[in-house]
């Protein structure tokens, strides 16, 4: 069937982007970014025993990270030894245990807090006697350097033996003891952000409202229906050829999801942010550092057979893997990215009406902002990402409320999290469309990315210039746009009583200047 | 022993209906092993051969086209690597420690010239009647197999997926050949053309030497394919049709290069007949493959089971019947219409100038709100 009878007899015009408002000849693209969380609904095998499972069944999209610890080995004397180390501030915990535990339990962590701190001062009691016994050892080594009588020459060397098996064991206890306080504390969750509430689920609050469901005098249809009306999707072949929750988009769904993607991008381009594309599988301990669970139980990440890999359920990942393990310069800060990838999620444990059609698949496009900044700039970014998120949807037409999510909904990684939830009239009801977290330097203390603080140098006499301490960056992430989701939207919302459904103006330039999807008769 | 019989009769009759019943349980086992193996091995025969294909190995693939002629350059050429370097277009270091070599972020422009690559191949070929599509990645492996890969050989190209029967594609060929399986479509639907586009994993696995740097060799990439389902007599001519298409959209973007007809030595077991086009790239100073177009004829569709209903005019027999023709098996073929790696490598290290821009094509421009050029950006 000719695609060009389809469009009402419109030849398809070159599909025109909107004017990126850079000049060839002016300065090149500088894009900084500002991260945004599309948080993946991850359960480790501690689920708190308090948060209902599967709350996230409207807010398919949201990550609920409990603290991941790093894949260990066991070794033969039980101490599991991790495979990374998150830089945790041991020292800062203990000064603040009454805060900690208060956070983790507005947040049905079940980080254990108290082991923490008794492993931290056995530790730290350990570690004492081992410099005292080294000392001890250094003693008798010098003594041992002298003119000595044999005998005294003997005792010597018996004592230094002594010490020495002492020493070996106490190392290797203190050895075994700094893994376990390792793996312990990488459970607790970010702090949070004092002005979020306590509570579940029903106590995030509201922040913003924009719009108001459209009324229709005509029967509403769900995006399914108009989709199978339209031939814009093909879930029954997917079933058979992938499994549920695949599909095909067909026809002008196509070209709508290319406008989507090339839009946002272009939108966001704007305000600074640098676009890339990024490897859609990675190694499985970049995920764990970003703060989820690849091997947990329920887990939402994919696996690749015979191989440290899995396949990315969001951006964020290879995005924030982008700086590991290096120093930025504080003049760089912040970096702005916007990246657009395929994403994998396997819904396991999803359950329920919240799974039919586009709201809950297995692999969808999406665009993800991140940012990378100073610490103390990261409430400023939070706010501009949640607003250029803001801007982005108010312009398409959509009616939505934006929300600051309660403690029990916020993932471990995750300072202060904003859900915007769009009014979908085929489901009848609102659905999660993106999520901004500000993770602050939960991620950054896993993935070790620090910046150097350029104060002035000052010269000491011997014209040495003295350089600050690094510090550790703040990461934030935010959903620009989740295909599927915006896709359920555009169609719920625009649908028409003859069957066709508008597409919104920002949009028609990206798509050869389509006005709607008209039924076509067959 | 259905009638009446005398009990000495009737006892010879039992021990006769014993043992026979006997043989043929053990030749009736016999026969279902048979039968796999005979599946098993016939399976491997490849298709039969177009017979204007040269026989022999790489070397004795022909000519079929030359399009163009390479570009001389009167200052010191750069690979692709280097442009995009200096360009800021790609990281395939920081890819190297999230996720391995052989993977890389694309940045700044090489972005939007990707997403123009695919927009613009898209809407021409949707001129052509073909009908756009997204694809699923993870497929069933039994998919992968009907399609003629082999998902769990030796140095297989494939991905597969922990604790299930699922794999990455490598091609959207293999999700679009799945859609009509085990199904009878109406001889007045074909042809049914698709454009696919989607991301394509692959392991590269056995892959050596000096024709993996850079972009030319990845495991992930975006392409866009067509594929056609199609009677069988018609089959020749569709892949006159796609190899024409595809050569439409290279000279489009102003490229040198040489269209092969592959020897025998050269096609995949599906392919009757394939058609390779390398590009020039100066850079690497040789031509690169950059798209192929196989007609398979009916071995992948006797695999995934496609078949379409003959609409020969009904007779209606003295009973009023209507007389309906044994199904026949389609035809399929596949073509690479843009795989974006190789078309990157392609305009970077052609359209590249002295002073270290990248003038893009003009057919792209519009797709990327007018851009003409990638200039170097002082820091």
């Amino acid at each position: 069937m000719a695609l060009q009878c389809r469009l009402s007899g419109a030849t398809i015009q070159s599909l025109k982007m909107a004017t990126i408002p850079i000049s060839p000849s002016s300065s090149r693209f500088i894009f900084r970014t500002t991260p945004q969380t599309l948080n993946l609904a991850l359960f480790s095998r501690h689920t708190p025993p308090k948060a209902p499972p599967f709350s996230v069944l409207i807010r398919a999209l949201s990550a609920q990270a409990v603290a991941a610890a790093p894949a260990a080995e066991i070794s033969d004397n039980k101490v599991v030894k991790p495979q990374w180390k998150a830089a945790i501030d041991f020292k800062w915990i203990r000064d603040n245990k009454e805060a900690v535990a208060n956070n983790i339990k507005n947040r049905n962590s079940n980080a254990k807090l108290e082991l923490v701190l008794e492993l931290y001062d056995k530790m730290l009691n350990i570690q004492k006697e081992v410099e005292r016994l080294r000392g001890e050892r250094n003693n008798v080594a010098n003594k041992m350097k002298g003119k000595l009588e044999p005998s005294e020459r003997q005792k010597l060397v018996e004592e230094g033996k002594n010490l020495k098996e002492g020493l070996t064991t106490l190392e290797e206890d203190l050895i075994n003891l700094r893994d376990e306080l390792q793996l312990e504390a990488q459970c607790i969750p970010n702090m949070t952000h004092p002005d979020v509430p306590i509570g579940g689920e029903d106590s995030s609050k509201l922040r913003n409202v924009v719009g108001s469901p459209l009324s229709f005098d005509f029967p509403v249809k769900d995006h399914l229906q108009i989709g199978k009306e339209l031939d814009l999707f093909d879930f029954d072949a997917a079933a058979e050829v992938s499994g549920s929750k695949f599909y095909y988009l067909k026809n002008e769904a196509v070209m709508l999801e290319i406008a989507l993607v090339n839009w946002t991008l272009t939108e966001v381009m704007k305000k600074s942010f640098t676009p890339l594309t990024t490897p859609e599988i990675v190694r499985s301990s970049v995920v764990e550092k970003c703060g989820f669970q690849p091997r947990g139980e329920n887990t939402q990440v994919y696996s690749i057979e015979d191989s440290d890999q899995c396949l990315i359920g969001t951006a964020e990942i290879p995005v924030g893997g982008i700086h590991m393990d290096s120093i930025v310069s504080e003049s760089s800060l912040p970096l702005k990215y916007v990246a657009f990838s395929h994403c994998f999620r396997t819904e396991a444990g999803a359950a329920g009406t919240a799974t039919r059609g586009l709201y809950r698949v297995h692999q969808f496009s999406k665009v993800e902002m991140f940012i990378l900044c100073k610490q103390e700039e990261s409430d400023m970014y939070h706010d501009e990402l949640i607003k250029i998120e803001e801007d982005l949807f108010s312009s398409l037409g959509l009616h939505y409320k934006t929300l600051d999510m309660a403690t029990g909904d916020l993932g471990a990684p995750a300072y202060r999290k904003f859900d915007v939830e769009a009014w979908m009239p085929g489901l009848g009801r609102y659905g999660e469309i993106s999520s901004a977290s500000n993770c602050t330097d939960y991620q950054s203390r896993r993935l070790g990315i620090r910046y150097r603080p350029s104060e002035s140098p000052t010269t000491s006499k011997k014209g040495k210039t003295n350089q600050a301490t690094p510090k550790f960056v703040h990461t934030l992430n935010a959903t620009a746009c989740a295909v599927p989701r915006m896709l359920v939207c555009l169609l719920e919302n625009f649908q028409q009583e003859d069957g066709s459904v508008i597409i919104p103006k920002p949009l028609r330039p990206f798509m050869g200047g389509i006005e709607a999807i008209y039924p076509k008769s067959r | 022993m259905k009638g009446k019989l005398e009990p000495s009769e009737r006892q010879k009759l039992v021990e006769e209906g014993k043992n026979l019943k006997e043989g043929l349980t053990t030749l009736e086992e016999d026969l279902i092993n048979l039968r796999d193996e005979l599946q098993l091995e016939a399976q491997c025969i490849p298709n039969m051969t177009h017979p204007d294909v040269p026989i022999g190995g790489e070397d004795s693939s022909k000519l079929r086209n030359v399009v163009g002629s390479p570009l001389s350059f009167d200052f010191p050429v750069k690979d692709h690597l280097q442009i995009g370097k200096e360009l800021d277009l790609f990281d395939f270091d920081a890819a190297a420690e999230v996720s391995g070599s052989k993977f890389y972020y694309l940045k700044n422009e090489a972005v939007m010239l990707e997403i123009a690559l695919v927009n613009w191949t898209l809407t021409e070929v949707m001129k052509k009647s073909f009908t756009p599509l997204t694809t699923p990645e993870i497929v069933r492996s039994s998919v992968v197999e009907k399609c003629g890969f082999q998902p769990r050989g030796e140095n297989t190209q494939v991905y597969s997926i922990e604790d299930s029967d699922q794999c990455l594609i490598g091609t959207a060929e293999i999700p679009v050949g799945g859609i009509h399986m085990d199904s009878i479509v109406s001889e007045s639907s074909l042809p049914l053309k698709y454009v696919a586009f989607s991301h394509c994993f692959r392991t590269e696995a056995g892959a050596a030497g000096t024709a993996t740097r850079g972009l030319y060799r990845v495991h992930q990439f975006s392409k866009v394919e067509m594929f056609i389902l199609c009677k069988q007599e018609e089959s020749d001519m569709y892949h006159d049709e796609l190899i024409k298409i595809e050569e439409d959209l290279f000279s489009s973007l102003g490229l040198h290069y040489k269209t092969l007809d592959m020897a025998t030595g050269d096609l995949g077991a599906p392919a009757y007949r394939k058609f390779d086009v390398e590009a020039w790239m100066p850079g690497l100073g040789r031509y690169g493959e950059i798209s192929s177009a196989s007609n398979c004829t009916d071995y992948q569709s006797r695999r995934l089971g496609i078949r379409y209903r003959p609409s020969e005019s009904p007779t209606t027999s003295k009973k009023g019947k209507t007389n309906q023709a044994t199904p026949k098996f389609v035809h399929t073929l596949n073509a690479t219409a843009c795989a974006v790696p190789r078309m990157l490598v392609c305009l970077l290290e052609n359209f590249q100038q002295e002073d270290g821009s990248v003038i893009i094509p003009k057919p792209l421009r519009p797709f990327m709100g007018g851009i003409e050029a990638i200039y170097p950006k002082s820091r």
